[in-house]
């Protein structure tokens, strides 16, 4: 017998005939939940509302889709941010009822945490429909939501008044029939005395960390997509922006911490500097410190005063 | 002969097809010159600005008749039940024009244009209807040339893609006789963009004489590209040059710049921006290396710094955050109109505008000073005024 080795799913031992009976009802289990998620279509067409939807919203036509690198395709301005946190493919179908149009964007992320780092960077201070209970945002030409790893842009192109609950309905739709979300352990990580409504952030790469600061060029906290880096800023007193970085390791983080420090920007000025700590002045006159502790550094900054 | 070989007297007399062809000799004969040196902050890459420079500016090159001078004019009725008082922004624009020439709209006409010249009117469509250029904005432009003696089809409204302009409103029912133009079209997914002999369709809109070259930097392997077909139909060549179309380099005259008042990450997406990645093609290989520098090193073109002579930044709605593409969350009414004829002094204005908003909002603010290096760097060229000391903002509340 051979074995066809499902993804995430280590290939069994060979053993007793009840043992592989379990196997291969696992094996099957494990294929209809990602057939169920549209895990294994060519596209994520299946997950979207049908023609006829609340009875007048027809499919425009085929949904288009952009997978990967593709991406800058369908995105103009701003697809680094998805490639960074791990874009596997998005799907965007338009919908048409008598001369009125709504479009929806389905991302599929590699993970939840890539989905709600997305999330996090582009929804502001949130404004939620209170019968819609996915994570979201809602507009009166936009409406995104997150749900496990997908997350998911609503839009009303024409701003049509009419239409706001209308995004409501697609996306509680949508919603449906996407896995359950569960929790992404990077933000638990955050201290949440002081923590400014709003603020949180993930990070896996240069660009989300350059919305914050520049510490230096290109991937300096060595995060390489791999590293979810957790952040938020904290209010009076002592207001500062906190960065945790949560290696694999002890090590991992050391060189990072290694790597940092022998590439800091020429714009960040050490005042002091150990084996574990560096204490910098920043481009805009804040200040900030980044500490290596065990398998995780932590990085503050848009400090009033040095840190002590 | 190269024209570095070239006198400042014998230079001045050299017109638009001599500097493209002495420029090309230069390519060609592999002395790319670089950089010039301009300072500590001069870039390593090797492009062909040298050339730039080299070529003598015209009587309305950057920064034009006002360096460092920038106009704000705010009228809270603009914007009123989400929708845009023509009138408003019409009284709005001839209050810029006047606020910045000094002297009324006939005057302010004859300062830029005659009633021969062909202006193209760039808008951005990108991000409609919530922050792209208004065509409000684009009608009160158009008004004034025609009333001052350019006939409609001497107009054109253009961006660099096709696929926007309509759904930003930009369409012959609202323009009639105004032309309406892009450098290029995508082809549809399934449908080949190239032509019987392998060119891509848009290739003859540009003009191979003039270009903006990265050295060594192609238009192949680039990240966030499918494969090199996909980057191919989506920037017509792959080549080390970023060709100029042919409506900047040979039929435009003059040029006006509307720009949309939006960021990008923590720098902005306005003014230089506007024309810096859309006067060429072949740009997604220089996101990376360049950046906002190639908002300096464009402009700095001939074709572009002589003819580039008002810019227009529509800031009646405006996005503080997630740009360039719209995000409702994040757009807000600011009910003002930018005017300028240095578009650097006009991005510094609106740049440090757009950060105080920022911080205002909450946002966290990456104020590194990579993000307006491009802006000092223009100012060292001697294209426009970046130093905030040095810029006078007059700003009119109507």
């Amino acid at each position: 017998m051979s074995w066809t080795k499902v993804p995430g799913m280590a290939a069994p031992s060979r053993g007793c005939s009840c043992h592989r009976r379990a196997t291969i009802f696992c094996a099957f289990a494990i294929l209809a939940a990602l057939a169920a998620t549209g895990a294994l279509a060519a596209d994520d067409t299946d997950l979207l509302p049908t023609s006829g939807f609340a009875g007048v919203w027809q499919r425009d036509g085929a949904a288009k889709l952009f997978r990967g690198a593709e991406l800058y395709g369908a995105i103009d301005g701003g697809a680094e941010i998805f490639l960074e946190f791990g874009f596997e493919r998005v799907t965007i179908q338009r919908y048409l009822a008598r001369s009125q149009e709504i479009s929806l964007a389905l991302y599929r992320m590699s993970d939840p945490a890539a989905a709600l780092g997305i999330y996090l960077a582009k929804c502001g201070k949130e404004t939620p429909e209170p019968s819609f209970y996915e994570r979201h945002t809602a507009g009166r030409y936009q409406l995104a939501c997150v749900r496990e790893r997908f997350f998911a842009v609503v839009e009303n192109p024409a701003g049509v008044p009419a239409l706001a609950p209308v995004l409501v309905a697609f996306a509680r739709a949508l919603a449906a029939k996407l896995p359950a979300s569960t929790p992404v352990a990077e933000l638990a990580l955050l201290p949440k005395q002081g923590q400014i409504a709003g603020s949180q952030r993930l990070i896996r790469g240069p660009v989300a960390f350059a919305e914050l600061i520049t510490l230096g060029e290109g991937d300096v906290l060595e995060l390489r997509g791999a590293v979810t880096a957790a952040a938020a800023s904290y209010g009076d007193p002592g207001a500062h922006t906190l960065v945790l970085v949560p290696y694999l390791d002890a090590p991992a983080a050391a060189a990072a911490f290694a790597f940092l420090s022998r590439h800091l920007d020429p714009e960040i000025k050490p005042l002091a500097e150990t084996a574990t700590k560096i204490v910098f002045k920043d481009y805009a006159g804040g200040f900030g410190d980044v500490t290596l502790a065990g398998s995780v550094i932590t990085v503050r900054f848009h400090l009033a005063e040095p840190p002590r | 002969m190269a024209k570095r070989d070239v006198s400042p007297d014998l230079a001045a007399t050299l017109n638009r097809r001599e500097f493209v062809v002495t420029t090309g000799a230069v390519v060609a004969g592999g002395l790319v010159l670089g950089v010039p040196s301009l300072g500590q902050e001069t870039p390593a890459i090797e492009t062909n600005i040298a050339d730039f420079l080299k070529v003598p500016k015209g009587p309305h090159a950057l920064p034009g008749p006002f360096p460092g001078r920038v106009v704000k004019v705010t009228d809270a009725h603009a914007l009123a039940d989400d929708k845009f008082d023509a009138k408003v922004v019409a009284a709005m624009f001839e209050h810029g024009v006047r606020s910045l020439t000094g002297t009324n709209m006939r005057k302010s006409f004859r300062m830029f244009f005659t009633t021969n010249d062909v202006i193209g009117l760039k808008v951005n469509p990108v991000g409609a209807p919530l922050i792209s250029t208004k065509p409000e904005v684009v009608e009160a432009t158009v008004r004034w040339l025609v009333d001052n003696g350019v006939r409609p089809h001497n107009i054109v409204i253009w961006d660099r893609f096709d696929l926007d302009l309509k759904s930003a409103g930009f369409t012959p029912e609202r323009f009639p006789g105004v032309r309406i133009e892009a450098l290029q079209t995508m082809a549809d997914e399934g449908k080949s963009c190239r032509d019987a002999t392998g060119k891509h369709l848009s290739a003859g809109n540009f003009d191979p004489d003039a270009f903006y070259l990265l050295k060594g930097v192609f238009g192949k392997g680039v990240r966030g590209y499918q494969d090199d077909e996909y980057y191919f139909n989506q920037h017509v060549f792959n080549g080390e040059q970023s060709y100029f179309g042919n409506l900047i380099t040979k039929r435009l005259t003059k040029i006006v710049n509307l720009a949309a008042y939006k960021n990008t990450g923590n720098g902005i997406s306005m003014a230089t921006k506007n024309l810096g990645y859309a006067a060429i093609c072949n740009t997604g290989r220089l996101h990376a290396p360049l950046f906002f520098r190639v908002c300096t090193e464009v402009l700095a073109a001939p074709p572009v710094r002589d003819k580039l002579v008002l810019n227009v930044t529509d800031g009646l709605r405006a996005q503080y955050d997630d740009g360039p593409d719209k995000n409702e969350k994040f757009v807000y009414a600011n009910n003002a109109l930018y005017f300028a004829t240095d578009p650097f002094a006009l991005d510094m204005v609106c740049h440090r505008e757009l950060v105080a908003k920022r911080k205002a909002m909450g946002v966290n603010v990456n104020e590194h000073p990579k993000f307006t290096d491009y802006l000092h760097y223009a100012q060292r060229l001697g294209l426009g005024v970046a130093d905030p000391a040095r810029i006078t903002l007059v700003e009119v509340k109507a």
